[in-house]
């Protein structure tokens, strides 16, 4: 626990930009327009995989006031953050119920809807891959040319022939000689669903290309500015030079809005449109159909123990359920790798990890980044095995978690400052009043009373999926008032990152928070670069960037001061915004007199104007072994542990969740409010993919609820009674201030802990989400048959 | 939304029914909860479109003694959900009026396009159903009454002919001892369509309603279950074992929103549910 | 086809979709609003397309997340599912003019004390619910701020600090009030 006294560091100052948010003036791109700006709206394939025959717009051309219509032979163009195999409109065959094969640029959105009414398209229906099991069986193709795909080799492993978009492994030990060791072997099977993002904002973007150059100006309610002005310059075979991405506030992404997505078709459209705005607002019904969701999984774990509850040997295979694009889900299939087992020791492991194509729609980032799905799994196995075992579930979790001198399964060894997990699940324990498993007689003399009860637990672990060398910048300024501007690349969705940023600067400062901005309406033509607001890398890469930079500007201040005071640099020390002699404190000058230079009582001037910057690479990561997972990608691990307690209405089959308590050991918390936030959002947005949500599809591949009305997201009833966040604080030595991230993690595991808490209540393990209530209901009356 | 249409709000019933007379294919608009979405998806493109709110029958809320309750064609369903009314003497149709959608939405859907939207799962119309109440239809050939037993015909289709508009649901006067209850599962605890609706009801003497809502292409009484239930004094044995029969009467599909397996199993316990409560309240 | 041109065929340089316009009057956030639109406009585009009032925000377009939220009349009610034209005469509230004489009220200040928010996106229409509750009653349990609250959908604070906020300014109101 930390004992030092901040000024800012640990405090709940409020969030920035709240204030533009309470009175509806903050501009969200769906908010923006501009002079002459067209609408674009898009036609979907009504087909999971057909081949497009003929396409006729000659109706919908003669609409007075369209300006554009782009296919998908217009467009030569590849697009794919790993995997290049994305067109921007389907050419030749279509791969999902869903997907866009015409769009359209119209004067205002009435006619852009009228002509695509009038578009007429002759498909041939064509059989498809719905399934993880046809795809592995790969009699259809869904990417025909998988074999001639570009894509980032010795990181993914696309198979030849198949639907394996990548095939990712950690082998370390032997597992052969560990199930051997083993006393009892378990095997399971567990599936989930793929689920929506859901952000409020849907996705929108808007561009500006110039008729001259090849230069264009977008906006987009986007996570990664510079991630998509790369990826747009590698797809259109343009300089990054030429392209600007600017984003306004952001309603929530939660993962969906990070890569690449409408970028690229509203910039083909304002092309065509000799250089008009064209403004394309995904509707509700496009954000669940068109645009990607998480990965359905199908996770199948065996796990050899000794019956001390020793784990001897684990090996899985996760097959992920991954849609038709590989976008960024074939990514979350390779980190699976590295963190799919749990924050456990584990000697001997086989993990494989495939990312398949399906005739679905694509997956793509979400918070948690696989990690909630391998949890489902991992956290849920770890009970099924101390069942096996008789052994209570928190002993046993106990017995093999990851502790300093442990190693993880990709080969790190974790340290005293690493993080603590087993500090995690002691608290949820206790708050939860955990006392080990109901019995089964405790199970039956409740039944009569229609209401069973149960308490659950499970661990967690995370650190950021990112590449090794990822880094992080940021400029600061000063005005000759005092007050400093930050400029950073990353983009606050909700999370509060311009808030925690600017308690950062304000600390290392000694300045009043009121007096320090982050710059809002990030542009990649002026702010510097952030990798993508992902990962829950933020706090950590970001806060080092700006606490560095916040230091540069200090040594200007102090190098200015030191010949204005006549001394050495030395001998000075800062607060309340001053420069002062550390020992003749009334030797001093005030920040704002340094803001822009500094300058004598006869004129001479000194120095210049304050600019600083900062930069934070991550430190010592390396790739993986691309056959055995091996290798240091985890920049921090932030641990933690659920612990609930449920009532199941065993008739109804509906769960009241009446306490959860959430544990993390976030190292530092820089805002306690925003973490609380964080934890409390997380959590229930994993209630919901516990209990709630789901994609449905029909047989042959259409999206059977794409809309609110049957893809249910909770609601302010849908709430547990209590939600505790337990905020543990083990710091870490490179973090801001001793802190990490938290971001994603509490939605990990929040299914594996309600899974287990209805095994309490109930006796009944259950090996598929969601829990609802229609699942659990029939589960108990089979039960009592 | 691609319709092209003219809007009217007339002020009098009989500019209403002339102009539905001339205009075939008017598209009736009270509260819009529904209509607005099957314009959103072009489900519908209606060139006229007749707002009713104006008239002024069809805003009555009132009760007369002996006689009973009209509800006019524009009233809310949360004025409906926040009259003491109806949660003293039709306490079902209190409770199905809650759960109907979200406040905002409550606001604005009106009772009776709850009915004329007719979907098989329509929250209101097992409570009016269990009180027998009568739909009031006026056209230019005048006004007729049905009863809302026999307004259903299908999916989403009622006895209404093109030309005729419903001005409002009277529910015929009920005593003190008379009770109801209606139940709703969905799949969350927040405002969703229904799995399946149950209304049960016990008269002054003792006679026992009950209505079943998305079971069925309507919404259905199940009147075989009713006459054997209302013979002798309701039990919880009774109503256990009547909550089981109901599972070989009714034939629900399995949706989107659920299997047919779960609609029968809920069934079962709303039912149940339902029952049981009635006898408490009845042993007063 | 339309008026600017002459009703000429053609026309390439449309600047409406070709509906006959028709005229509203209402007053929204205490000013008149007098002016020409296409009959088939709903209240949100209105407010937003044409007022430019941008704070109400399109959600899903069909009633379900509540984002749309303004108060008419009294009501709170999803905007994306009105027509422009059933406000005639009525009196429009939206997040613009929640403010007292260009100061925050109680309520807004209350969401930022107690991070009723994130994205910010379903914060207007969170606050017109909480309005519209507080206005027809000042003293609301918890229950009850949950169920003016279900209809507005929000992905990142998990509705605690929200109801948290309300309950704070239901108390401040009143408070102001008994002082008044």
């Amino acid at each position: 626990m930390s004992d030092k006294q901040y000024r800012h560091i640990g405090k709940s100052s409020d969030r920035a930009e709240a204030l533009e948010k309470v009175t509806g003036q903050a501009n969200y791109t769906a908010d923006l327009e501009f002079p002459g700006m067209l609408y674009a709206k898009c036609l979907y394939s009504p087909f999971a995989r057909a081949e497009i025959i003929s396409i006729d717009v000659s109706e919908a051309k003669a609409l007075p006031g369209v300006k554009a219509i782009l296919m998908g032979d217009d467009i030569p163009y590849l697009v794919g953050l790993y995997m290049v195999d994305k067109r921007i409109l389907a050419r030749g065959t279509v791969r999902y119920q869903g997907e866009p094969v015409v769009a359209v640029a119209a004067v205002d959105e009435k006619t852009a809807e009228v002509a695509i009414s009038k578009i007429k398209i002759e498909y041939k229906k064509l059989p498809s891959i719905q399934t993880i099991d046809e795809a592995l069986e790969g009699k259809i193709l869904v990417h025909e040319d998988i074999n001639d795909l570009e894509y980032i080799k010795g990181v993914f492993f696309p198979q030849p022939d198949s639907n394996i978009a990548s095939w990712n492994k950690t082998i370390k030990g032997d597992i052969k000689k560990g199930f051997e060791e083993a006393d009892i072997i378990v095997e399971n099977q567990l599936t989930l669903p793929a689920v929506a993002h859901a952000p409020m904002e849907t996705h929108v973007a808007i561009a500006k290309a110039d008729t001259y150059t090849n230069k264009v100006e977008i906006w987009s309610s986007t996570q990664s500015p510079f991630g998509v002005r790369k990826l747009l310059a590698k797809a259109l075979n343009i300089s990054t030079a030429d392209i600007k991405i600017i984003v306004p506030y952001v309603g929530g992404g939660f993962g969906g809005k990070a890569g690449i997505h409408l970028e690229p078709l509203v910039t083909i459209l304002s092309r065509m449109c000799k250089g008009r705005h064209v403004k394309l607002t995904a509707t509700r019904e496009e954000e669940f159909n068109q645009l990607p969701t998480r990965a359905g999984m199908r996770g199948r774990v065996k796990t050899g123990v000794k019956k001390d509850g020793t784990i001897t040997a684990v090996e899985i295979y996760y097959d992920w359920d991954s849609g038709a694009y590989a976008d960024y889900g074939v990514n979350v299939g390779k980190s699976a790798t590295y963190s799919g087992a749990g924050p456990y020791e584990i000697p001997n492991i086989e993990l494989h990890s495939r990312t398949l194509y399906t005739n679905k729609v694509f997956s793509t980032a979400y918070r948690g980044f696989g990690h909630l799905e391998t949890h489902w799994v991992m956290e849920r196995q770890m009970d099924m095995v101390a069942q096996k075992l008789g052994m209570d579930p928190y002993e046993f979790r106990m017995k093999n978690i990851l502790r300093p001198g442990s190693h993880t399964i990709s080969g790190e060894v974790i340290n005293e400052d690493s993080g603590r997990p087993d500090e995690c699940l002691a608290a949820v324990a206790k708050e939860i009043g955990w006392t080990g498993y109901r019995s089964e007689a405790e199970r039956r003399e409740n039944l009569s009373t229609g209401k069973l009860r149960g308490k659950g637990l499970a661990c967690l672990q995370k650190a950021p999926a990112m590449p090794p060398h990822t880094s992080t910048s940021a400029i600061m300024q000063m005005d000759d008032d005092g007050n400093i501007r930050i400029m950073i690349g990353a983009i606050d969705i909700g999370q509060g990152a311009n808030t925690v940023m600017a308690q950062i600067a304000a600390e290392v400062l000694d300045m009043p928070i009121e007096k320090v901005t982050v710059i809002c309406e990030t542009d990649t033509s002026r702010h510097p670069y952030d990798w993508s607001t992902v990962a829950s890398k933020y706090t950590f890469m970001g806060g080092n960037a700006v606490k560095k930079c916040a230091e540069n500007m200090l040594k200007q201040m102090k190098e200015m001061a030191a010949q204005a005071l006549r001394t050495s640099t030395d001998d000075l020390a800062h607060g309340d915004e001053y420069i002062y002699h550390i020992h003749h404190k009334h030797r001093r000058i005030k920040y704002k007199d340094l803001a822009l230079g500094y300058a004598y009582g006869n004129g001479n001037g000194i120095g210049g104007p304050l600019i600083a910057k900062g930069t934070y690479m991550a430190d010592g990561l390396t790739f993986l072994d691309p056959v055995t997972g091996q290798g240091l990608p985890a920049l921090d691990w932030t641990f933690g542990a659920h612990g609930v307690e449920l009532e199941v209405d065993v008739e109804t089959g509906d769960i009241q969740i009446i306490k959860i308590a959430s544990a993390f050991d976030i190292g530092q918390a820089i805002n306690k409010k925003l973490v609380e936030g964080q934890i409390i959002g997380g959590v229930l947005q994993g209630i919901g993919s516990a209990i709630i949500e789901g994609y449905k599809f029909s047989p042959q591949g259409r999206l059977m609820n794409p809309s609110f009305t049957d893809n249910k997201i909770p609601t302010a009833k849908d709430i547990p009674i209590e939600i505790i966040p337990i905020l543990i604080e083990n710091p870490q030595p490179d973090g801001p201030f001793g802190a990490r991230g938290v971001g994603e993690h509490p939605m990990i595991s929040v299914p594996s802990v309600i899974g287990n808490a209805l095994y309490d209540a109930l006796g009944i393990n259950f090996y598929k989400l969601p829990l609802s209530p229609e699942n659990v209901a029939l589960a108990i009356s089979k039960l009592l048959e | 939304m691609l319709s092209k249409f003219d809007y009217i709000k007339p002020q009098l019933l009989t500019e209403a029914l002339n102009y539905l007379e001339q205009n075939e294919g008017t598209r009736i608009l009270a509260g819009g909860t529904d209509l607005m979405i099957m314009l959103r998806h072009n489900a519908e493109s209606p060139k006229h479109i007749l707002d009713i709110k104006a008239i002024p029958d069809t805003n009555r809320l009132e009760y007369e003694a002996k006689v009973g309750l009209f509800i006019g064609a524009s009233v809310t369903v949360n004025q409906v959900a926040e009259s003491k009314l109806i949660l003293e003497k039709y306490p079902a149709l209190t409770q199905a009026a809650n759960y109907l959608a979200s406040y905002q939405l409550r606001n604005r859907a009106t009772l009776v396009g709850n009915i004329c939207n007719a979907s098989p799962g329509a929250d209101l119309a097992g409570p009016l159903m269990v009180y027998d109440a009568v739909v009031h239809i006026a056209s230019t050939e005048g006004t007729r009454m049905v009863n809302i037993n026999s307004f259903f015909t299908g999916v989403k289709k009622t006895v209404l002919k093109w030309n005729e508009l419903v001005i409002g649901v009277s529910i015929p006067d009920v005593s003190k001892e008379d009770t109801s209850i209606f139940l709703k599962q969905a799949r969350i605890k927040g405002h969703d369509l229904a799995i399946v609706g149950v209304t049960a009801r016990m008269t002054d003497e003792k006679k026992i309603r009950l209505a079943i809502t998305s079971v069925a292409p309507t919404p259905i009484r199940i009147v075989e279950l009713e006459e054997s239930l209302s013979l002798q004094p309701l039990t919880n044995e009774l109503a256990t074992m009547a909550a089981k029969e109901v599972r070989n009467i009714i034939n629900p599909i399995s949706d989107v929103r659920s299997s047919a397996e779960y609609r029968l199993h809920i069934c079962e316990v709303l039912v149940k549910r339902a029952l049981l409560h009635l006898t408490v309240m009845g042993g007063k | 086809m339309c008026e600017k041109h002459n009703n000429k065929e053609n026309c390439i340089t449309y600047v409406d979709s070709g509906f006959r316009k028709v005229w509203i009057n209402c007053t929204v956030n205490g000013e008149s609003v007098y002016t020409h639109i296409d009959p088939t406009m709903t209240l949100l585009n209105f407010l937003r397309n044409e007022l430019k009032l941008f704070g109400s925000k399109e959600g899903c377009g069909e009633g379900e997340c509540g984002a749309c939220t303004i108060i008419m009349n009294g009501a709170a009610v999803n905007s994306c599912i009105v027509l422009a034209l059933e406000a005639m005469d009525a009196n429009i509230l939206t997040v613009e003019g929640l403010n007292k004489n260009g100061k925050l009220s109680i309520l807004q200040r209350e969401f930022i004390s107690h991070d009723a928010l994130q994205c910010g996106f379903c914060t207007p229409g969170m606050l017109m619910s909480a309005r519209a509750l507080l206005d027809r009653n000042p003293d609301p349990n918890e229950s009850e701020i949950v169920e003016a609250i279900a209809g507005n959908f929000c992905r990142c604070t998990g509705y605690f600090p929200i109801i948290k906020a309300i309950t704070s300014a239901a108390k401040l109101e009143r408070e102001e009030m008994n002082n008044e």
